[in-house]
Parts: structure tokens; sequence; C-alpha cells
């Protein structure tokens, strides 16, 4: 039997208008081809038995022919025309897969929207049934009741077929209904008063589609294979010519040993064709449904060797309003990033996400990076230490990192070897959302040891053990929770366990992601607390990203604003607060609410003055 | 260790539904199978026989009730009916006879499958956008192949063409089975062309949900903070990516066993390996009722007990699933 679609990686489909949602998966190759192939075999199905001229059960004188121009698939041992069985078995086999598939879908329909709408006592009913139905192998069951029901016809096994294969596609269904349910196009329907068969039928069912075709599509393999097998073992009416039971006779007839392989292959590579179509027609659409499946991978020469590579442009001769870097001499640099420029590339057109950035960070700085989202402060904060993924590519500039010795390290020359020595113990990460920054199956003091084994500190097992724990207890967490997981702890806890983790190998340089955006303001304050108090203990200069401007401000010996990739400005804030230079930072700092100033937030809309001339 | 006490009601509410199946099937089947039976025989059923029948198909003076009950204590006997090809042998002892053979044939292989279909997925999804992509439509193809007929192109070029491996059977002719060099080397010779059968027609699925799955994760911010941390390529892709893209997978593989078992038992056939599924297949071509029934409810059984171990696999490597520890 096949093994069920792969585990549902659907996503959730968003509501768009259908014509556009099919037209864009229609597009795809692999739909194209394998339609195309299943519709083949559909048409042989349908008109092949007309068109063939000689009766596969005649008997004649051609007895074990290999193929020739009278008989195209040879002939069995009594003489029969191979070509003739294949062509009337293709009706039979598609016909019982197509409609074994058509009402186990139907039924699993059935089930799953009633699962997933209905809920409560009637949906776990229908789920442990459909479980029931997974859990118990099916075909020993199809082969004890073909085996009671002798002689069975094709409709028999249809029957049987169905009754057997609905579950996965009710268990799909049944998840999908159930997130949709609570969507809020879902919700405002039922809050408007919309029948449920309304909503079930105009709001649920058309973004179930995709799932239930590929429900259909994968039921039509399991039923042609299903059929194949029954009538292999000689459970089906073997007087009916299916691909399954021209294998039963070439078995029976021991084809094999006379070495008649156009008797036996023909059949099996059919089903493992249309098999193989119906797969390439379901990856479409999953590659359709789940965006992330299209995307490229880490371990490819795209993914890896895209962040290095670097097609140096003239960099145009813009006029700048960024501070030279000379005006902020207190202490040495340690991160120069010069020019810096990435591209999110397109098949025909590319992005700036980060346009011609130079910024530098001294010892023991605090940079704030202020911008709207979009505005590719991310972007530039992976940049850094080359952690973009295709299609981001940096195609100019250059990052430089001065070492403890005073030696100039070229991060984007660096190796794969060098650069994996060069993260975490040179320039560390505190990102956003600790929640989905944590590995959810590793315990926190897995996470932070498998820094130590991998940066080769030589440390015994107890010492990392006890090194995570220094860490935990310098952010103020009970070294008992080293072997807790993420799950296992609250949202402020997790960021300060993100914050031992960054501080784990002394990094001179530590990139701040948003580390507070997702925590209540009192837990903020204590980590903005943290930070600083840290800072001052260690030493590491930081680049902190947010779109708290007034955060920046405060926490910041140096702000600096980016807008559309671009860095606008940079200067100390209270330079900034007295006399920003750029349009878009006034109005960033008018657009939150301060004591001192009385401008009107509702009215603060920007518009760049090249917008207005437009 | 709630999931699992939950998981564990569901596989006896399962096995419930099983054995009730079980029960009610040759009852509820259409015209008289027991007059066909003595046809069949011509007379030459002993009258034991023809009551094992009987009680089978439910005729006697019980009320259905009473038999059900009656059909319960025997299960927990162990005592699952008379043989009627093999008469006088017990279901039970046809179906030990098979049973070693099944699992140590299909247990082995859809656990060595699974392995390499993971490990594979998990380098295909890694790479994805790389040549290792042209493993995806060729392990669709493999698994598209109805396993048996996979057997016959196996046996048709190994053994009758080349002559690499014996044809049929599970070891050689005239050797006593028993815990011997000669006869485990000769059950090593006839396994393994049915066992490389089975893992290449069912690698692929594994592979298949893995390279998704693993395409998912690896756009998760822990995978991109463990390439912040410098830590080793092979550490991220096993142990932050890998060991999160598998559980979607364990989980499928709990609920697919019951496929792969299934495809697994035609191969049998194919190969006259003396599992359960030749067994069956022999079983149904004989209209032994009651071998059938206790073949069909130890092949679930064993896929239950299967699904359990699977399920407290994942309860291990998943440790949100131990929430109450804490």
């Amino acid at each position: 039997m096949t093994t069920p679609p792969t585990a549902a990686t659907f996503t959730a489909p968003r509501r768009r208008t259908r014509s556009t949602n099919w037209m864009g998966g229609l597009r795809s190759g692999k739909i194209i081809l394998g339609s195309v192939v299943f519709l083949f075999f559909l048409l042989v199905a349908i008109f092949g038995p007309m068109l063939v001229q000689s009766d596969p059960s005649q008997v004649s004188n051609d007895v074990l022919l290999p193929p020739s121009p009278e008989h195209w698939f040879g002939t069995t041992h009594t003489g029969q025309d191979l070509f003739a069985q294949m062509v009337y078995g293709t009706r039979v086999s598609m016909f019982v897969g197509i409609v074994a598939a058509f009402f186990g879908t139907l039924l699993s329909l059935i089930v799953g929207l009633t699962a997933g709408y209905v809920g409560g006592i009637g949906d776990e009913l229908l789920s442990v049934l459909s479980n029931i139905f997974l859990v118990i192998p099916g075909l020993p069951l199809i082969v004890i009741l073909a085996g009671y029901l002798p002689n069975t016809g094709s409709v028999g096994i249809v029957v049987v077929l169905a009754i057997t294969g609905w579950a996965w596609g009710a268990r799909v269904l049944r998840a999908q209904t159930l997130s949709l349910r609570n969507r809020d196009f879902v919700e405002a329907a039922r809050v408007a008063g919309e029948s449920t068969a309304r909503v079930v039928w105009g709001e649920i069912l058309p973004n179930l589609m995709a799932i239930v075709a590929s429900s259909f599509l994968a039921g039509v393999t399991g039923g042609i294979l299903g059929q194949a097998g029954l009538a292999f073992l000689g459970m089906t009416d073997v007087t009916e010519w299916s691909w399954g039971g021209i294998l039963y006779w070439a078995q029976n007839s021991s084809a094999l040993l006379f070495g008649a392989w156009w008797w036996f292959v023909p059949p099996g590579l059919a089903i493992a064709i249309v098999g193989t179509a119906l797969a390439l027609v379901n990856f479409g659409i999953d590659e359709f449904v789940n965006p992330r499946l299209r995307a490229a991978g880490l371990g490819t020469r795209k993914g890896t060797s895209t962040q290095m590579r670097r097609v140096r442009r003239p960099l145009g001769g813009r006029p700048r309003r960024v501070l030279e870097d000379a005006e902020f001499t207190e202490g040495e640099p340690v991160l120069r990033i010069d020019h810096l420029t990435v591209e999110y590339q397109g098949k025909t057109d590319s992005l700036r996400a980060v346009d011609d950035v130079s910024l530098t960070l001294h010892r023991g700085e605090i940079v704030g990076l202020a911008g709207e989202s979009g505005s590719g402060k991310t972007t530039l904060a992976y940049a850094v230490t080359r952690l973009l993924r295709p299609p981001a590519v940096i195609t100019g500039g250059e990052i430089t990192y001065t070492g403890r010795g005073g030696e100039a390290v070229d991060v984007l020359g660096l190796d794969d070897r060098e650069l994996q020595a060069f993260r975490w113990s040179e320039i560390a990460m505190v990102l956003q959302s600790a929640m989905n920054a944590l590995n959810p199956v590793l315990s926190i003091g897995e996470q932070i040891e498998d820094i130590f084994i991998d940066h080769h500190i030589a440390l015994s097992r107890a010492e990392r053990r006890a090194r995570a724990a220094e860490l935990l207890t310098t952010v103020g967490i009970d070294p008992n929770r080293l072997d807790s997981f993420p799950h296992q702890l609250s949202g402020g806890m997790r960021q300060r366990v993100m914050i031992a983790m960054a501080l784990a190998l002394k990094p001179r340089v530590i990139i701040m992601d948003e580390p507070t955006t997702a925590l209540d303001v009192i837990v903020q304050r204590s980590i903005i607390e943290e930070i600083a108090r840290l800072r001052k203990q260690f030493g590491f200069a930081v680049l902190f990203i947010t779109h708290d401007l007034g955060l920046l401000l405060e926490i910041s010996d140096r702000v600096g604003v980016m807008r559309k990739g671009r860095l606008v400005e940079q200067n100390t804030p209270a330079a900034l607060l007295e006399r920003a230079e750029h349009d878009y930072t006034r109005h960033l700092l008018r657009s939150f609410p301060s004591l001192r100033s009385e401008n009107d937030l509702v009215a603060s809309r920007y518009v760049e003055a090249e917008e207005v001339v437009r | 260790m709630r999931v699992l006490l939950t998981r564990a009601l569901f596989y006896i509410i399962t096995a419930f539904a099983a054995i009730t199946i079980n029960f009610f099937l040759p009852r509820m089947m259409p015209g008289d199978p027991i007059e066909r039976m003595l046809v069949r025989f011509q007379g030459q059923l002993s009258p034991e026989a023809v009551f094992a029948l009987r009680k089978l198909f439910g005729e006697g003076d019980d009320n259905l009730w009473t038999q059900y009950w009656a059909y319960w204590g025997n299960i927990f006997r162990g005592d699952l009916g008379v043989s009627i090809s093999a008469y006088p042998a017990s279901v039970g002892s046809m179906i030990g006879q098979g049973l070693p053979w099944t699992l140590g044939l299909i247990g082995l292989c859809t656990v060595l499958s699974f392995a390499i279909g993971i490990s594979l997925g998990m380098l295909v999804g890694w790479r994805r956008g790389s040549w290792w992509d042209g493993l995806v439509p060729f392990t669709t193809f493999l698994s598209s192949i109805p396993y048996f007929w996979f057997g016959i192109i196996m046996v048709y070029l190994f053994a009758i063409i080349l002559h690499w491996f014996p044809l049929s059977g599970g070891y050689q002719a005239g050797l006593m089975p028993g815990w011997n060099g000669d006869f485990i080397t000769s059950v090593v010779v006839y396994g393994t062309l049915p066992a490389i059968t089975i893992v290449i027609s069912s690698v692929g699925g594994w592979l298949l949900g893995m390279r998704n799955m693993m395409v998912t994760t690896l756009s998760e911010d822990y995978v991109l903070l463990a390439q912040a941390k410098g830590l080793k390529t092979s550490r991220v892709r096993q142990r932050y990516a890998g060991r999160n893209a598998i559980l979607p997978s364990l989980a499928s593989f709990a609920m697919s066993l019951g496929f792969l078992v299934g495809g697994s038992i035609v191969t049998e056939v194919v190969f006259n390996y003396p599992g359960l599924g030749y067994t069956l297949f022999q079983a149904v071509n004989q209209q032994d009722y009651p071998l059938m029934q206790g073949i069909f409810l130890v092949i679930t059984l064993t896929v239950l007990v299967a699904n359990l171990i699977a399920d407290f696999v994942y309860v291990m490597l998943d440790p949100r699933t131990r929430q109450e520890a804490h």
C-alpha cells in the first residue's frame, strides 16, 4: 500500500479569490507534467478499449512471444495479446482507483468537516473513529473482507477500498477545518448571522480545496495499489482484466521462470507511472500551499556562499547626510561596516534591503538602530555575521572587525571554518522572540554547552556545566534551571537565557535584534537594566535594534535611523533630540508621546518630499 | 506521562474495536458459509471442525450476547479456534509458526527504512535546491511502485537471471530450524532479497516527509541562532533542525505502520516467505476462516504495540509532551 501523504505540512491558506489561487498553482511545472501523464492514462481508460481490435482473452498459437509489431507488448503462455490486456486493464484499474478515491474523499470530507466544525464530543468520537481506521492495518482487513465475498467484482472492491481508505484524509481535513473555524473571516461570517451551511460551503470549503484535491489524488494511487494487491492475490474476479489481474496470471503461469519480462513489467510500470504523476501534482499543490517548501536550503552552495560572494559595484557619489565616523572617536573601533549593500534577488528584479550603509561600533558602546519594519535594520544585523539566507545576498561593501590583539578581520572574506569560529566568540546575538529562538527539544543547559563544545573550549563535562550554571547566575536565573526546557520558562526568563548564552564566549560585540519587543513593560525594564549592568561588567559593544526610538534615545550612546534600507541619520541622542537633520527622524521623534512635546500624534504622517512631488 | 496513558487508552479502544469487528464480521457475511464449506470439503471435515466452524459463524443455541462474551473469554485464554485447512492444528500454533518470520523481516525492514529515509530526508532537506533534489522524483517513483511488483522484478533480476539469491522461501529446504550457524546464515541469505524489496519500496515516503519537514524547520529562528552560535554544520543540521523535524515523521510513523504492514504482507506472498502474510494468503485461498481472523487479530495487535513503542519514543524526544514534570 502507499504511505500516507507527507505529514500535513499545509500552512494556513489565506483567503484569496479562488481563480488566482488555482492559476498560481497551475503554473507549476510539476502539476502540468503530472496532469498530462494522468490525463493520458485517463484517455486510454475511456477510449482505449474501443480502439483496440483484439480481444484480450482471445487464445492463439502465438505463445509467449516477446514484443513485436503484431503484438506490441508480446503474448501470454496461451497466446493472449498483452497490449489488449493492458488497455482493458487500464480501464478497470483507473475506474476502481478513481471511484474508490471519490467515495473515500467524500467520506473523509464529511467526517473531517463535521468533526472540525462541530467540535466537542462529536469531534472526539469521530477522531477516535478515524484514528482506529488508520491504525488497524488496512490490507489484511481488505483481504479478509474480500475473502468473505467470493469472486468480488470491481464494485465490491471499490466499496471495500473506500471504507478502509478515508481515515487519513479525514484527519488532515479535521485539523484544517479546526484552524479555519477560528480564523477571523469565519468568525466574522458567523457573527454576521450566516447559516452554518453557508459558512461551511462559502467560507471553509473553498479553503479546504487544496487538501481535498491532494487527498483525492493520494486516494486514487491508494485505490489503484489496493486493487492491484487484491487482484494479484487472486481475490478479485480474475477474469476481469486489470493491471493487478495481469500480474496474477503472470505469477500463476510462471512467467518469471519463462523469462517473460514483457508479461509482468508493463502493469507494475503503469501503476508506478500513474502514482508518480499523481504524486507530482500533489507536490505542486503542497509547494503552492506551503511556500516555505520552495525556499532554497541552508546546506546548498547557494545557501552558504551567497553570503560571501561579493559582487563589487561602483558606489554612486550619493550626497550623504550621515556624519563621518571620525566624529566619534571616544573608543577604538571594534566593528566597521563600510558601504554595505544587501539585495533580495528575485528572478527578474532585486530589492535593495540595505543600501550603502556605513556604521562603526566602538569598544563598549551601545549603538541603537531605529526604523520601521521593512527598513532593513534586521537584514543589516544578520549581514554582520553573514547569517543571511537566499535570496538575500551581500552585493557590496565591507565589514571589518578588529580583534583583541588589534588585528583586522575581513568578515566577508572568512571561509566557512573561520566564520564558524568567528561567530559568537567575537560577535554574539540576542534574537527577538526567545520562544522561537531556543530549540524546544533541548534543555537550556545543553544549548549553552553546545557552544563550548563546538568552539573547542577545553572543558570537561562537569566544567562545561559549571560554566553554564555560572552564566545563568550572571543573568539572575537559578542554575537549577539548566535542565529546564524553553517551554518551562517565562518570556522574561527565556530572554535572560538568551543573554546568558550570548555572554558564553565573552564576545566583544553583541547584536540585539528587538530583544525586548515581545515582553511586557516591567520585564522589558528589568532586561534593559540587566543589559546595561552586564555591559559595564564585561565591556562589550552593543548594536541594539528596535523600532522603539524612545527606548534607544534613553540607553544608546549613539542612535542611527534607517529608512528604506538607508541609514538616513546617526548622532548622539541629545543631538538628535535637539537638531535632527532628516525629516524622517523628526517625524519618528514626533510620533512617540513625549512629556516635553506637544505635537499632535494623529497629524504626524510622514510623507517624503519626493513622494509629494509625484 | 499523561500523554502515554491517553495513547494507551486509545490503543485499548482500538484493540476492543478490532476484536469486535473480528467477532461480527463472519456473522454479518451474506450467504451460508458453513454450507459452502461442507460442500467444498464433501464430508472430509471431522465433527469437531464442523463444530468449530459453527461456533465461528455464530450458529448454535446461544444468543449473540452470550457468544460475544464467550469470544472474549477465548481471546484472553489465547484460544483463537481451530484451523480448518490444517486440522487439527490450532490457529494459535499456526500463527506461532509464522509470527517470528514476519516480525523479523517486516519489523526489521520497517525500522531500517525509517532510519534510512529519515537520514537521507534530513540531508536532502538541508541541501534543498542542490542536485540532491534529484532524489525526490526518483524516490517518488520508487514509493509509487507496488511492493509485490518490485519483489517480482527483484526475483527476476537477482534470483533468476543473476542467481545471486534464492528464488523463494525463508531458509534452505532440508535444514532444521534452530540456533546454529548454518540455519542462521541460510535465513540471512533467503531474507536479503525480500528485505531489500521492502526497504527500497518504503524508504521514499519517509524521505519525502522528512525532507519537507526539514525545509519547514530550517526557517525557524532556533536554527538561525544555532548558526549564529558558530556551531558545527552537522550539529546544526542534526541537533537543531533534524531533532525537531523528525517529530512529525515519528508521529506519522505510528500512523502508517498499518499501511506498511499491508504492503509487506503481499511481498511475503511473492517470496513464499513463511510469515503471517503468506499464511493469511493461503488461509484465504483455502477459506480457512478461523485462521484468517486469527491472523488479522494478531497483526492488528502487533501494530498497536509497535504504535505504543513509537509513541514512547516520541515522548522521549519531545520534552513538551511531558509537561507536568515540573
